[in-house]
Parts: C-alpha cells; sequence; structure tokens
C-alpha cells in the first residue's frame, strides 16, 4: 500500500525531469489518458445511469403516485398517499409483515451466530479444518429453490423431520402449515444456510487472536469454559459485531426463501417487507404501494447500517 | 495443555453440525430416487427401494431440462463474462490512470453498493418492459413487451457490479506505476497495458470474481421468475424446477423435482469443491454472503 501511494509521484518526478518529455508531449499523454479512462469507463457509467439512477427516480416516483402499471402517461401523482395508507388502520404492512421482517432477521442472527460461535471455536482446534469449513459451506452455494424445496419437504408430515420426530416418540408437528411454527420454521432454515459464512468470518478471527493468551490462561488454570468467555468471546468481538450486521441486513432483506417456502403463509404469518412489496406490484398491480414499502424497508435497512456506522466508529475509539 | 488433550467435545459437536449440514443434500438424493408411493408416505424411510434413475429421466423429460441448462449457462456466461471485462476495465481507469472526476466517480461506485436489491426489482422490470425499439415497442417504449420477452433481460440488471469493480481497483493500486510507465515508454498504448500487464497480473482475483459471480448468477431466481413470466422461453433452472414444484401435485412429483434439482445443483458444486480456496477468499473479501 505505502508502495502505491509513493508511486504516482515518482513517476510525475520521472515525468518532470525527463528532457525527452516536452511540455506538449506531456499535455497530449495526459489528454489521451483522460480520453481512455472515460472509454474504459464507459460500459460503467452507461449502466450505472440505466440500472441505477434512472431506477431510482422512477421507484421515487412510483412511490407517490397511483398507476395501473400499463401507458407511462397515466402515472397519477397522490403525493404520500402511499405511504400513509401502509400504515393506516386496518394495513397488515406494520403488523404481521414488518414485525415478521424484523424478528425473521432477529431469530436469523441469534441462531445463525450461536451456531457459528460454536462450530468455530470448536472447528479452530481441530484438524482437516478446511474440509469441515467446505462440509459448513455447501448450503451457501446452493440455489435457494434447492435449499426452500428439500427443506418444506422434510417439513411435511411425510418428511425426515417429523420422521425423527416419531421415531423419537413424539408427534408430528404442522410446521410450514400451522401460523404458529411457521415462521420460526423458516428463520431455521435461513440460519442453516448462513451459518457457514458466520464459521468462516470467525474462524479468520479465531485465527488473530494470539497463541500465548490461551497458553497464558492455561498456566492460569483455567478452564475451557472460562477460555471461551473471558478470552475467545472478548477477542472475537469485532467479527462478532460483523457477522450480526451483515446477517441482519441480509435478513431484512430477504425473501427468495420463503417465497419458494411459504408464499408469505399460512395467512400472512410468514410475510416479509420485501415479499409484500413483490406481490403488492406483481401479483395485485399496485406499483404505488410496493414501490412505497419498497422505500420504507430501504430506510429501515438504511437506519441499521448507519447504527452499525457509528457503533463500529466507537468502538474503533474505544480500541 | 487445552489443546493437547484429545478435543472429544470439539469433534462431537462440529461433527454433530456437519450431519444437520450435510442430511438435508442426501435426503434430496434420496428422495429423487423414490419411486410413487414411496416418498411423503407414512412412515417415513430415509432410503429408497431402489436406486433406479427414472426420476433423472422423468426430469430432464418433463421439464424441458436442455432449454432450461441452455438458459442458465448463457445467462450466466454473459453476466460473468461482463462484470469481468467491466470490473477490470472500470478498476484499471479508477486505479491507474489520472483524470478530472475520478474521485467522483469512484464514490458512485461505492455508493452502488449500499442500495439493496430489492429496491430495484419494480423499476428494473418497468424499464425492460418500457425499452424503445425492442420487442414491439416504438422509440417511447409504448406497445409491446419491450426486452422482458428476451433473453437478454435475465442477464442486463447484473452485467454491471459495483463490488466487482471495487475489487479490482483494490488490487489493482498495488501494481507498481514503475511496470506500467516502462510499457508506455515502449509504446504500447493504455489498451495494450491493461491487457497485456494488467490482467495477468490480476488473474488470481479476477478467478475469485468470476466464481462468486457465476455463483450467484447461476442461483439467481427472484429476478428470472419475473421475466419467466413475461417469457416462459427463457426460464432458467431454478424457476423451472420451482412452477413444476408449485403446479403439480406434490406428493407425486416431488422426487421429479428433488431429481431436477440434484442436477441443477450439480455444475456449482463441482466447480465450488474444484477452486474453493478462490471463492471462500471471495466471500471473505466482500465480508458476506
Amino acid at each position: 500500500m505505502v508502495n502505491a501511494t509513493l508511486a504516482p509521484e515518482t513517476t510525475e518526478r520521472a515525468a518532470h525531469d525527463d528532457p525527452a518529455v516536452g511540455i506538449r508531449g506531456r499535455d497530449r499523454h495526459r489528454r489521451r489518458q483522460v480520453a481512455v479512462a472515460y472509454l474504459f469507463l464507459a460500459p460503467t457509467l452507461l449502466f450505472f445511469a440505466v440500472f441505477l439512477v434512472l431506477p431510482l427516480g422512477f421507484a421515487l416516483l412510483l412511490s407517490m403516485s397511483r398507476w395501473s402499471g400499463f401507458a407511462l402517461g397515466d402515472i397519477d401523482p397522490v403525493g404520500l398517499d402511499n405511504f400513509t395508507g401502509l400504515f393506516a388502520d386496518g394495513s397488515t404492512f406494520l403488523a404481521p409483515i414488518l414485525t415478521n421482517t424484523l424478528l425473521f432477521a432477529l431469530g436469523t442472527v441469534a441462531l445463525a451466530l450461536a451456531g457459528s460461535v460454536l462450530v468455530a471455536t470448536c472447528i479452530d482446534k481441530l484438524r482437516f479444518q478446511g474440509l469441515w469449513r467446505t462440509l459448513y459451506f455447501l448450503p451457501i452455494v446452493t440455489t435457494v429453490v434447492a435449499v426452500g424445496n428439500v427443506w418444506k419437504y422434510m417439513y411435511e408430515p411425510g418428511g425426515l423431520v417429523n420422521g425423527v420426530l416419531n421415531a423419537l416418540g413424539l408427534g408430528s408437528v404442522a410446521f410450514l402449515a400451522d401460523p404458529d411454527t411457521a415462521l420460526p420454521s423458516v428463520v431455521v432454515v435461513q440460519a442453516w444456510a448462513s451459518v457457514g459464512s458466520a464459521i468462516l468470518v470467525l474462524t479468520a478471527g479465531l485465527k488473530s487472536v494470539p497463541e500465548s493468551y490461551y497458553e497464558a490462561a492455561a498456566l492460569d488454570g483455567a478452564g475451557p469454559v472460562t477460555v471461551f468467555f473471558r478470552i475467545t468471546l472478548p477477542l472475537l468481538r469485532p467479527s462478532l459485531l460483523f457477522v450480526c450486521v451483515t446477517q441482519f441486513l441480509t435478513g431484512l432483506q430477504s425473501f427468495a426463501l420463503i417465497s419458494v417456502m411459504t408464499k408469505g403463509g399460512p395467512g400472512d404469518a410468514t410475510n416479509v417487507a420485501a415479499l409484500e412489496m413483490y406481490r403488492q406490484a406483481f401479483s395485485y398491480g399496485d406499483w404505488g404501494t410496493a414501490s412505497a414499502a419498497a422505500f420504507v424497508l430501504f430506510m429501515v435497512v438504511l437506519v441499521v447500517t448507519l447504527a452499525q456506522l457509528w457503533f463500529f466508529r466507537r468502538k474503533g475509539e474505544d480500541a | 495443555m487445552i489443546r493437547r488433550r484429545f478435543p472429544w467435545f470439539s469433534y462431537l459437536l462440529v461433527a454433530t453440525g456437519a450431519v444437520l449440514t450435510v442430511v438435508p443434500f442426501l435426503d434430496m438424493v434420496m428422495t429423487s430416487f423414490k419411486g410413487p408411493g414411496e416418498a411423503g408416505t407414512l412412515p417415513y424411510r430415509f432410503l429408497p427401494e431402489a436406486f433406479d434413475l427414472a426420476n433423472y429421466r422423468a426430469a430432464i423429460h418433463q421439464l424441458d431440462l436442455p432449454v432450461l441448462f441452455r438458459n442458465s449457462v448463457i445467462a450466466t456466461a454473459v453476466i460473468t463474462g461482463s462484470v469481468l471485462l467491466t470490473s477490470s476495465l472500470a478498476g484499471y481507469a479508477l486505479a491507474k490512470l489520472r483524470f478530472p472526476g475520478r474521485d467522483f466517480i469512484f464514490r458512485l461506485v461505492l455508493s452502488t453498493m449500499m442500495f439493496p436489491p430489492f429496491l430495484f426489482f419494480i423499476p428494473h422490470f418497468l424499464i425492460l418492459v418500457h425499452w424503445p425499439l425492442a420487442g414491439g415497442n416504438d422509440l417511447f417504449g409504448r406497445g409491446g413487451a419491450g426486452l422482458t420477452v428476451s433473453i437478454v433481460a435475465l442477464a442486463m440488471p447484473f452485467l454491471v457490479n459495483g463490488f466487482g469493480i471495487f475489487l479490482m481497483r483494490q488490487f489493482m493500486v498495488a501494481i507498481p506505476d514503475e511496470v506500467l510507465e516502462a510499457a508506455r515508454i515502449d509504446g504500447a498504448g493504455e489498451f495494450a497495458v491493461w491487457w497485456r500487464i494488467v490482467v495477468p497480473q490480476t488473474k488470481p482475483v479476477l478467478v475469485t470474481l468470476g466464481l462468486l459471480t457465476f455463483v450467484d448468477a447461476w442461483n439467481e431466481y427472484i429476478w428470472a421468475l419475473l421475466v419467466s413470466t413475461a417469457d416462459p422461453d427463457v426460464m432458467t433452472l431454478p424457476v423451472g424446477i420451482q412452477l413444476l414444484q408449485d403446479y403439480v401435485d406434490p406428493t407425486r412429483t416431488m422426487p421429479i423435482v428433488m431429481a431436477g434439482l440434484v442436477l441443477s445443483i450439480l455444475p456449482v458444486l463441482i466447480l465450488f469443491l474444484l477452486l474453493q480456496k478462490h471463492y471462500i477468499r471471495g466471500v471473505m473479501l466482500s465480508g458476506l454472503k
């Protein structure tokens, strides 16, 4: 990095000192570099104009309009009606949909964090760490359609989970069909699918804990539990925070798994904000409400992101 | 001291977790071999009565698997190729060329990573529907279905990736300027410098980025579902399999669905197992997944 930041200066000086490169030659070189740079960036800039700036403006416009989705001339501005509609009495957006979204994200983080902390600290003591990590990583490279359908099938009365429960002498559970168990059931799947990447981040964090800390603790006669709570966990805090925040953000936004497994049902038991946005637009053709829902969720995501930045910065100052 | 003893507790815990991770995959494979009346019936049995390939033949036939496969391959190849090319070009410009507006564009690229994907589903779809002079549209994007009835629609919103540009730029900054300057003095143009020096030097990062992009594109579901609703001919593997699952009697077709799923995840699984070091490095670099 030091090399890289120093390098531009040295080349500039070289160009100044070099009598062979005259002022005009340098100017021409400069101008050509500007042209080449914009040529290289042209596809990117064009793409961001069409697929980033334009969509954001369009979505903002739609969120404040009523529109049936056909002719662009029919977009009817209604101010903040779509937003107030989302939070009006009788609207399902705040509860259960937004509540479900938060519960889904929180539940996933809690489960994935607990699982990954346990597994990561244990993997760190084993041989063949790469092999174990690979196994835990399999769900991450698997399409959500496969993950969702396999688990949906496993949750069925004749599926594997109930098969195990029955073998243990317990009664069957209607995991996805019962409104009370549906949300926890999909949370388990999301956590199952994301625990691998959390393990990856945490094992990297564990590698940075100096061996001497463990040796010192061992000399003082600390048991494994004490070591875990007094040394491992506190030193792992930055990685833990990172996992927490990124998984929470992912949890707030994700709806593909739910769309595959329950389509938000039964009723609205597993409906989340992003899925509701999708359905308002593409099932009911209410583009205005859908866009408003998208921006509300974006605000939630933004607040969480900013809180995260603030938290990390404060922690950084402490250190 | 803790480490010298045999860590039986750790082995037990890690192995249990690994079993929990792998069992759904095994159940998927086992179910894919089950015959009629064997799947979803009580009592549950893990193993099929016979390892018969009938479901795989049915999946290929009923799902039109070759077409789904072709669409997935085209979309994934186009996305991966485009992301690698645009990320490398833009990354080079941002890392090694000097021009007005560079800091602004770099900040723009960083800011693109802040916007969650769900924000764009609706406007992207509408933009493609109203794409001028495509799919029966006039110059103002009216009258037809636009680009949504074309296979390019699958790839379009993913052709450029802010994270990819950022990643390439970070690695290119570390290439010493002297090397590039020497090539320029030898008469190489910027394009030659990029292609002959920068691209070969950043090959490992390109592999990582390519792999991450490939896996994401292959597994992409929501956008592909939207586009396929407009035009069933551009259906990809995940969408096709999901639709079969949705519309046909689940207890009877589940084994066929599972067979299709096994076939659809195989390419990514093999690629991941072969190149997992690069993939895992990519996940670490991107920080989340």
